[in-house]
């Protein structure tokens, strides 16, 4: 199968509706409450928690025995909430670091869950197939009702972000301030977190324990470069989630052999980089440009400087030199004369220059310039 | 217990001795999460260096991994410069993709990668006794334990040659540049010397659970302890005490060996962080419990040096005006009251002379900010004792 | 005298982790005055005013505005934080931030509309940042910062502002613009506390000063408390040194 021919059966095929909608649906949530994460500083709190939703898989179905989806996230959201606390537990009460106690909820719980799921492997039970597909998400195995599953928490997630939204954007902006001016931080907090938790456990099937943080992260990383509104940064995440989502399970589709997980965040991260180097505001590209520009700009103006220096010692501004006196002068060359006279801050005929009225003021008003500038 | 159970065992306490050292300074340097990072990483090098070695266990496979580990931190750090995004948002999303890259390869070329994606994760520690290094037709022993055990050598003698300098830059990096070691070089060779590490340990316990084997036994040992050199033998008695019973609960439950480890590094961590002496969770809870009285001690006792009018030094004040029903005013009295700091008379509260002299005393070291000089002071005087 | 007091602040002892960092804080500050708090560092200045703020939860004590406790009075007093306190790179705008200012009277949920656009334009005119209006955060100058900050703080139309070092990091332009407009403040009536590294500043600037060091040196008029005693009394005798910084 071929991406075209994805793309051409998606219509006409059920299976593959669903699962394209359930990782358009996931990567919108997640891009959605990932600017959050990422603008709260807790980007890596994502990876922390994915990992330690493993053990509270397991535990489910050890408990339950069954492969029943939304218990197995229930239990992931168990314990991905336990880890999240314990983390915050371990940097308020002891003296170890915030990157500590994530590397340690991330890691130990993960182990545990490895320990459970090998253990499972090993009993005699049929059901036991399938857990596997936590570790890098497997796509095809989305249903209906899981995608069911994900639009209602969307959509209570979207309901209760536009119903919040002041109170999310002061308290991810300044959380004291926020507190003098009388709301509940507390709740506020608790709520992000709380949603950001789900959006991981909802993710865990499709994505995969290992990569889901990542989901979590680059679609809002990707959509800061492109705007400086809040609310425009958390629409872009969506779209730009939901589309590594889609482009990920079509590749990944079309493949043998391919977990959804890593081609989704390598779609995702493909945008990250993108944004990187190409956004107009804040990418490497323009700002190395800019960055060129403005050199350019200073040598022409030293050499007009060098200009107004000669011009100065007559009456008439205008009066004409010869190009020839600007030889000794260091960086001066035809080309920055051409762009001089384009600025039409000098005239030129024949072998010599003249300064503009324009580019008398110009030179002046760089002496006054220089100190007021902030 | 059988050879391969020996081997194994030692091999698993190799690993964690290995991971141990680098990751005590990962964990003072708040750095844990590099080691994170690096694990994912080096899957991409791991897989190409396979390519062209077409052997798990050459030693060019480490270095071309350990490079591309190296190459994860520089990427990290050359983000975080552009300010494009903050600190943690560049190592989140560094290592996914690369590790993304690494699973795609493996399973892109499945039929010539001997590596499946549950050994990237697990590790598989129960095989690495069969494939033996033969030396001139002599069985030396399990090869992944000659790597370890080399690796292993390295970090030992990297870490006694450069002790003082690796000491003194990571407590105070100014005072290092200062001294003249550049932080810079002691920076990358602890990032070379972890991503090492990682590749080593990697065929042995897996992606994810290396960082729990650096990890853990750090942070257990800087529960118990903030000298250098007993975290250093704490974090490597951990690691093997882990590693040993960690083989035996996976032998029991016949699961793997790795999550097993791991669990028993979290089993060893939720102890230490319950009950260490000083840092455990109990104790700090006991402590700021006990704090609590000490200072609201203070308060009282400062609150009457400080006025000399009556009705401030009435009993009945105490409960109303200072808002003391959060911290038992009835505990606090008695306190002072049983270390002869104050005096009651006719409901009226009055410092004695050693609660005048105490209180002074108290406030002079707070004021010149050294807390700590406040154990001091409690003993000269006794405090909670009577 | 006959002033109103203002804010009242009885035995206030506060501990970071159970260590204590202001102890048994006595103040009373009257209505209409330009307040400085100075003391070294370490001394408790930012912690005061968060614990009056209800930021930081005291282990005893209390305070009243007005005769009322904080929660009760939230909508007459305004807090601008010490700048380094944020992140500058939210995505936001300049006038956003301002608009912040008004969430406290809007209550839960409600959104800030055209009344309080105009209100925050205003206030950005006032401190000369209109021009600056949907300027990215980021792309402020340390000063301009401080002046949005400003501005966020007078679109909540209190009757007490509480300045967290807001002189700190900014240009010399920016520092007279702030101290005109406390001085504005203070002539209509307004209190206005200001935490105050610049000891040189204080004469010129207030007209009322709080000496802090853990606990309180002195409280008063500028003009009979500023001296060398309560400054040798809160910097000790390296004061001389802290004044000419």
């Amino acid at each position: 199968m071929t991406i075209t021919e994805y793309f051409q059966l998606l219509f006409t095929d059920y299976t593959l509706r669903t699962i394209t909608l359930g990782t358009a649906v996931l990567g919108a949530i997640c891009g959605m409450l990932g600017s959050f994460a990422v603008l709260r500083k807790q980007s890596l709190l994502g990876d922390a928690i994915s990992h330690a939703a493993l053990p509270g898989i397991a535990i489910a179905f050890l408990i339950t025995g069954a492969k029943d989806t939304n218990v197995l996230l229930l239990g992931a959201l168990i314990s991905g909430l336990i880890g999240t606390f314990w983390i915050k537990g371990m940097t308020t009460k002891t003296h170890l670091k915030s990157d500590t106690a994530l590397g340690l909820v991330l890691s130990l719980f993960f182990g545990f869950g490895m320990l459970l799921l090998t253990y499972i492997q090993k009993q005699p039970n049929a059901n036991q197939a399938g857990l596997d597909k936590y570790l890098f998400g497997q796509a095809a195995t989305l249903v209906v009702s899981d995608v069911w599953l994900m639009t209602f928490v969307t959509g209570l997630a979207l309901i209760i972000l536009l119903l919040f939204w002041k109170e999310f954007k002061l308290m991810l902006f300044d959380a004291d301030y926020t507190k003098t001016l009388g709301f509940n931080t507390r709740f506020i907090d608790i709520t992000i977190t709380f949603f950001i938790v789900l959006a991981i456990v909802l993710g865990l099937q499709t994505v995969g324990v290992v990569l889901m943080s990542a989901m979590l992260l680059a679609p809002a990383a990707a959509a800061r470069q492109w705007t400086n509104k809040l609310s425009v940064m958390v629409f872009l995440a969506a779209v730009f989630g939901a589309f590594s989502g889609v482009f990920g399970t079509a590749i990944s589709a079309t493949q043998n052999n391919l977990s959804t997980g890593p081609v989704i965040v390598l779609v995702a991260s493909v945008f990250v980089a993108f944004s990187f180097i190409f956004s107009p505001g804040r990418g490497i590209l323009f700002r190395q440009l800019r960055f060129r520009k403005n050199r350019r700009e200073l040598e022409l103006k030293k050499t007009l400087q060098m200009m107004f220096g000669i011009a100065k010692t007559h009456e008439n501004v205008s009066h004409p030199h010869s190009i020839k006196i600007l030889n000794n002068f260091q960086g001066f060359t035809k080309k920055t004369i051409r762009e001089i006279e384009e600025k039409k801050w000098i005239t030129i005929t024949g072998q010599e220059w003249a300064l503009t009225q324009k580019g008398f003021d110009e030179a002046e008003n760089m002496f006054n310039k220089s100190s007021d500038d902030e | 217990m059988s050879s391969p159970q020996i081997e194994i065992q030692i091999i698993a306490a190799v690993v964690a001795v290995a991971c141990a050292i680098p990751g005590v300074f990962l964990v003072l340097r708040k750095m844990a999460l590099i080691s994170d990072a690096i694990s994912h990483s080096i899957l991409p090098g791991i897989v190409l260096g396979f390519f062209i070695t077409q052997d798990l266990n050459s030693p060019l496979l480490i270095i071309l991994a350990a490079l591309s580990g190296v190459i994860t931190v520089v990427l990290v750090e050359r983000i975080q410069k552009t300010g494009l995004v903050k600190e943690d948002t560049a190592i989140g999303l560094v290592f996914p993709a690369l590790f993304s890259i690494g699973v795609i390869l493996i399973a892109k070329n499945a039929n010539d990668v001997h590596l499946d994606v549950d050994a990237v994760l697990l590790g598989e520690l129960a095989f690495a006794p069969f494939d033996r290094l033969i030396m001139s037709g002599v069985d030396m022993g399990p090869k992944s334990l000659w790597i370890m055990g080399v690796i292993l050598l390295i970090t030992i003698t990297l870490l006694l040659l450069f002790f003082k300098e690796l000491k003194v830059s990571t407590f105070d990096i100014g005072l290092s540049s200062a001294l003249g070691f550049s932080p810079v070089v002691l920076h990358y060779g602890l990032m070379t010397i972890s991503s090492i590490t990682v590749v080593g340990a990697f065929e042995a316990v897996g992606a994810i659970l290396v960082v729990a084997l650096m990890i853990a036994p750090a942070a257990t040992a800087y529960l118990l302890t903030s000298e250098l050199k007993r975290m250093l033998f704490l974090s490597i008695f951990f690691g093997i005490f882990s590693a040993i019973s960690g083989y035996w609960l996976a032998h029991w439950l016949d699961a793997s060996i790795a999550g097993s480890i791991s669990t028993m590094l979290g089993f060893v961590f939720l102890l230490v962080y319950l009950f260490a002496p000083s840092k455990g969770l109990i104790s700090v809870m006991y402590r700021q419990k006990q704090q609590r009285t000490e200072v609201s001690l203070l308060t009282f006792l400062l609150h009457l040096n400080n006025h000399t009018e009556e009705e401030e030094r009435h009993i009945n004040h105490l409960r109303e005006h200072i808002n003391w029903q959060k911290i038992r005013a009835n505990t606090v009295v008695d306190l002072a009251l049983k270390n002869n700091m104050i005096s009651v008379e006719k409901e009226l509260v009055s410092l004695t002379e050693k609660g005048k002299n105490f209180t002074e005393t108290a406030l002079d070291y707070i004021i010149t900010n050294k807390d700590e000089k406040i154990e001091h002071l409690k003993e000269d005087f006794f405090l909670f004792r009577g | 005298m006959n002033q109103k007091i203002a804010i009242q602040v009885d035995d206030l002892t506060v501990a970071y982790n159970y260590k204590p960092v202001l102890w048994d804080i006595d103040l009373i500050v009257p209505e209409g005055v330009l307040m400085a708090i100075v003391g070294p560092n370490g001394a408790g200045k930012s912690t005061l005013i968060k614990s009056i703020l209800g930021i930081i939860d005291p282990i005893a004590g209390s305070v009243t505005i007005y005769d009322k406790p904080y929660a009760k009075q939230r909508k007459l007093v305004a807090y601008v934080p010490q700048k380094g306190s944020v992140d500058w790179d939210f995505p936001t705008t300049a006038i956003d931030v301002v608009m912040m200012g008004t969430y406290g009277s809007l209550g839960w949920i409600k959104r800030p509309g055209a009344k309080e656009k105009k209100a925050s334009l205003e206030a950005l005119e006032k401190v000369g940042m209109l021009a600056f209006k949907n300027r990215q955060i980021s792309q402020l100058s340390g000063g301009q910062q401080q002046r949005v900050f400003l501005a966020r703080a007078l679109v909540q139309n209190a009757s007490i502002y509480f300045m967290d070092e807001p002189f700190q990091g900014v240009d010399a332009t920016t520092e007279i613009a702030i101290i005109n407009i406390l001085k504005e403040l203070r002539k209509a009536g307004k209190t206005v506390v200001v935490v105050h590294h610049d000891l040189q500043t204080v004469p010129e600037y207030f007209d009322w000063v709080t000496f802090l060091n853990v606990k309180k040196i002195a409280t008063g008029p500028v003009k009979d408390i500023f001296n060398d005693d309560n400054l040798t009394k809160t910097y000790g005798i390296n004061y001389k040194v802290a004044v000419s910084k």
